[in-house]
C-alpha cells in the first residue's frame, strides 16, 4: 500500500516538473528559444544545478550559442518593434542631463569660509592683526 | 562611412561637455538602427535592448575616447560592443543571479560574450550568408530552421515534420551545430 502511495507521489512529482534534468540540445533549443521570445531570465531561472554544470562543460553548447544569437539577429532583429527614434533621443538626453546634474553635485564646492593659513612671519601676523583691526573699525 | 555618421563622430570629439550633448542627437539618428539591432541579437527583447542602449548612448556622451579613432561601421560597432555595450549587458540579469545555479562566468558568456568571427559580421552580410548556408542544409533540416526563424513552437515543427519534439530538438540542435561549421569555414575561406 505504501509503495503505491509513493509511486503515485513520484508519478504526480514527474508531471508537476517542467522538464528537469535535460539534455544538451534539450537546453540549447530552450536557450533559442528563451532568446527568441525575450525572456531569457525564465531559462536561466529553470536551470538546475546539474543542468548548470552540463551547460558548463559543454563545448558545443558555447558553439551553439553563437550561431543562435546570429538566427535571433538575422531573423527577428528587424521585425522588432523599435520606438520611435525622436522620442528615444529624448530619453538619452534627459540621462545626460542627470549625469551632469549628479556631476556638478558631486563637483567640490568654492568655499568662502574656508580656514585661513597660519602666518609664518612676525611680518605676516602684524599684518593680519592690521588687518582686523581696520574690519572692527569699519564696523564700529 | 555615411557621412552623416563621420559628421555625427567628429562632433563627439569636441572636449566641452554641452557640445558633446547637442551632438548626441545626430550621433544616436545615424547609429540607433544599428545598435539596437546588435544588442538584440543578445537579448531579443525590445524594452531591455532600449534600456541599455540608453546607458550606453550616456556612457558613450561621457567618454568618447575610445571612438575617436573609428574608421567605419564595422569598427564602430565592434568598438562600442566591447567598451560600452558588454558592460551594462553583464548587468541587466545581475539582480536574478544570486538565485541562479549557473556560475557568475557561465552567465557573463550567455549574455555579454566575447565577439566570436561570426558576430563581427554585419547584419546584412550575415543574412546574405546565412541565406546562402541554408541552402546547402538537407531540405528535412532547412525546413526545422525555417519553421523555427518563423516563430513556430517545437510542438508545431513536430506536428509539421510529422515527428516527436524530442527529435525536432535533437534535429535543430544537431543544424545548428552544422550551421557553426559552415558559417566558420566561410569566413575562414574570405
Amino acid at each position: 500500500m505504501k509503495s503505491v502511495v509513493l509511486n503515485q507521489k513520484s508519478q504526480k512529482e514527474n508531471r508537476t516538473m517542467p522538464e528537469a534534468d535535460r539534455e544538451i540540445q534539450e537546453l540549447l533549443i530552450d536557450y533559442a528559444g528563451a532568446l527568441r521570445d525575450g525572456c531569457i531570465p525564465n531559462f536561466l531561472k529553470s536551470l538546475t544545478r546539474e543542468e548548470a554544470d552540463r551547460i558548463a562543460s559543454s563545448t558545443e553548447f558555447w558553439q551553439a550559442t553563437e550561431v543562435t544569437r546570429i538566427l535571433n539577429g538575422v531573423g527577428f532583429a528587424d521585425k522588432a518593434v523599435t520606438p520611435d527614434v525622436g522620442l528615444f533621443i529624448s530619453r538619452v538626453d534627459a540621462a545626460i542631463a542627470c549625469r551632469l546634474k549628479k556631476a556638478r553635485a558631486s563637483a567640490p564646492a568654492k568655499r568662502s569660509t574656508r580656514a585661513r593659513p597660519t602666518p609664518k612671519t612676525d611680518a605676516a601676523l602684524a599684518d593680519r592683526r592690521a588687518g582686523s583691526q581696520n574690519r572692527i573699525e569699519k564696523s564700529i | 562611412m555615411d557621412k552623416r555618421l563621420r559628421n555625427a563622430l567628429k562632433g563627439l570629439a569636441d572636449p566641452d561637455v554641452e557640445h558633446r550633448r547637442r551632438a548626441m542627437e545626430p550621433f544616436v539618428r545615424a547609429t540607433f538602427g544599428m545598435f539596437i539591432r546588435c544588442l538584440y541579437r543578445y537579448l531579443g527583447n525590445e524594452v531591455e535592448c532600449e534600456d541599455v542602449l540608453e546607458d550606453v548612448y550616456a556612457d558613450i556622451w561621457q567618454d568618447p575616447d575610445h571612438l575617436r579613432n573609428v574608421s567605419n561601421e564595422r569598427e564602430l560597432l565592434r568598438t562600442v560592443y566591447l567598451y560600452y555595450m558588454r558592460k551594462h549587458l553583464r548587468q541587466v540579469y545581475r539582480r536574478i543571479n544570486r538565485h541562479l545555479c549557473l556560475s557568475q562566468r557561465d552567465m557573463m558568456n550567455l549574455v555579454a560574450p566575447d565577439l566570436g568571427i561570426l558576430e563581427m559580421m554585419s547584419q546584412a552580410e550575415l543574412g546574405q550568408v546565412l541565406r546562402r548556408m541554408l541552402g546547402r542544409l538537407k531540405a528535412r533540416e532547412r525546413r526545422a530552421i525555417e519553421l523555427w526563424m518563423e516563430g513556430m513552437s517545437n510542438r508545431a515543427i513536430a506536428n509539421e515534420l510529422k515527428t516527436t519534439v524530442g527529435a525536432v530538438k535533437m534535429l535543430e540542435f544537431r543544424t545548428i551545430l552544422k550551421l557553426k561549421k559552415m558559417l566558420s569555414d566561410y569566413y575562414c575561406e574570405a
